[in-house]
């Protein structure tokens, strides 16, 4: 294979880009740390470089962008049914989640309704992906802290979980389940016996949890104090989710404004916050919703109503033209899509709000001053998914 | 009495746990996986199987694969009547059905589209290869995998959808 002359010139552009950023945080008795893209301490290709003082750090940003796959084009491009395929790859460990917003801003704009036993098994099926995706969150702050039997514990409850969505959608990852104006199919018979089960086993993990990770010492000093977000800051950065239910604020997209098409209301649950703000205090809050998701999942499947699965919709879909946002609390945190519709079979245009990109950009800010195994458990305790930063 | 140390609670934890996979109702979380292997469920998209009587060569699935990894030729031909006396019936005949697994991201919209009940998923996942060429699968290989096709669930307490079944 020839290069060309203008993939070399690309190429040396990178470069040069790279050392730009580089050369930014060089500074004359400090020294520059690059951590990423690839480096076991990341998830993913995130890239962060620390301008350090000793062991502190002076000065830190994540430099997102290694993952870009251009979603947002690529949803022009796709007819409707064709993006929950994309979108489901964007945070790839609760990939059901992220079908839900996009189907309920279409359905918005084509003013047709789920009927009930559909809004309620996607519930579900919402919980499910965020038990998926903050159970490995618990196992993986292990790994990050150096304690790795947590990560096992976690693996091993999750796939009971993964197992649940595989069977009702078929895949484990990305289901490709949700329609506008239902669901693909309805449940096999004994999902709802099993479900039951694969959420208590949750509950044991959470119990585990407790007393293998949150009651140590070693995880007590390391998580304490550490990387503290005031309330007011972590809303003036966008955060959302978990990390700002841990600064003290109380919000919560399922309870304030769950948006038509999910059936949160025929549960009853609690929003849990901690008025901390430090990293024990975003992992406290997340073990709690795990707790509380296994809760609403156990009075959802007892309250399935009888009926159709699927709307009256027409075979080839195309969506009339108006303009809807729809967002959802996603696993990671407030989730959103505005949709664009000219009247065609595909969108005119997507716009995608993923949580992490805001929940990471307050990245900069909590870590001035901190020391550098401190950033590591900054880092995974704010949790973020790479394919929810760079979309 | 002294607070027990979070550390011995954890190890106390890690006990429990190694306890219960010696005990004969708990075992061990993993399988040894080339010689035992996990069932995976019937709805599972492992690998997409052909019905090839089935097809007619509509394109459809073609048409709606997000990225267009399925290829099909077909040419028309003349069928015999149904009834004796009528006129010969012109057919879609297929030449070729192929999908490229190497591009294929199993998200079952061209199941779910076929219109004459000619794809089906198969839970069966073992068909890596070493060269990506081989990932292309003819008809006859699609054919093959209507083998391994199981029969479809019933469903759910309450549920309206109605049961399908597999052509065999």
């Amino acid at each position: 294979m020839t290069v060309t002359d203008s993939q070399k010139m690309a190429y040396v552009a990178a470069q040069a880009a790279d050392a730009r950023v580089n050369l930014q945080f060089e500074t004359e008795d400090g020294m520059t740390l690059n951590m990423g893209p690839q480096h076991p301490a990341t998830h993913g290709t995130l890239r962060i470089v620390a301008q350090l003082d000793g062991e502190q750090v002076v000065r830190c940003e994540p430099i997102p962008g290694y993952m870009h796959r251009g979603y947002e084009k690529l949803c022009e491009v796709r007819t409707y049914p064709q993006v929950t395929t994309l979108i489901n790859r964007i945070d790839w460990l609760g990939s059901f989640a992220n079908e839900v917003p996009f189907i309920l801003a279409a359905e918005k704009l084509m003013d047709v309704e789920a009927p009930p036993r559909a809004q309620v098994i996607r519930t579900i099926l919402f919980e499910l992906s965020r038990l998926g995706n903050i159970s490995l969150f618990l196992g993986d702050l292990g790994i990050q802290l150096g304690g790795i039997t947590i990560g096992f514990y976690a693996f091993r409850d999750r796939e009971f979980v993964l197992n649940q969505i595989e069977a009702a959608t078929g895949g484990r990852f990305h289901p490709n389940f949700d329609r506008i104006g239902g669901l693909k199919d309805d449940l096999p018979k004994g999902w709802i016996a099993e479900t039951h089960r694969a959420m208590d086993r949750m509950r044991r993990l959470c119990d585990e949890f407790e007393e293998l990770v949150l009651g140590n010492e070693i995880f007590q000093a390391r998580t304490r104090g550490i990387g503290v977000i005031p309330a007011d800051i972590a809303t003036s950065y966008g955060m959302s989710g978990a990390n700002l239910r841990a600064t003290g604020v109380d919000w919560d997209l399922r309870r304030d404004a769950c948006p038509p098409g999910l059936s949160y209301d025929l549960a009853d649950w609690k929003v849990w916050t901690h008025p901390d703000g430090d990293s024990y205090a975003r992992t406290w809050v997340r073990l709690q919703e795990v707790r509380e998701s296994t809760h609403i999942v156990d009075q959802l499947l007892d309250s399935i109503p009888a009926g159709p699965i699927m709307a009256k919709v027409p075979r080839i879909i195309k969506v009339p033209e108006g303009e809807a946002w729809v967002a959802t609390e996603n696993p990671l945190g407030e989730m959103g899509y505005y949709v664009v519709s000219k009247g065609d079979l595909v969108p005119f245009r997507v716009k995608i709000r993923s949580a992490s990109f805001n929940n990471i950009s307050v990245v900069p800010w909590v870590t001035r001053g901190v020391f550098v195994p401190d950033v590591i458990t900054i880092m995974a305790s704010l949790y973020f998914i790479l394919g929810d930063i760079d979309r | 009495m002294p607070k027990v140390p979070g550390m011995v609670k954890g190890l106390g934890v890690t006990f429990r746990t190694m306890v219960e996979t010696l005990k004969p109702s708990g075992g061990p979380a993993t399988v040894q996986y080339p010689h035992e292997k996990e069932e995976p469920s019937p709805r599972a998209r492992g690998v997409i199987a052909l019905h090839e009587e089935n097809c007619t060569a509509c394109m459809l699935c073609s048409r709606e694969c997000p990225d267009w990894c399925i290829y099909i030729e077909a040419h028309k031909t003349l069928a015999p009547p149904r009834r004796a006396g009528g006129k010969p019936r012109q057919v879609n005949q297929l030449d070729r059905f192929a999908i490229d697994y190497s591009l294929c991201m199993y998200c079952g919209i061209c199941v779910e589209v076929c219109p004459f009940e000619a794809l089906f998923w198969s839970p069966e996942y073992e068909f890596s290869e070493v060269s990506i060429a081989d990932l292309l699968h003819e008809k006859e290989r699609l054919g093959e995998w209507m083998e391994t096709v199981p029969d479809f669930e019933p469903y759910e307490a309450g549920s309206e959808a109605k049961g399908k079944k597999v052509p065999r």
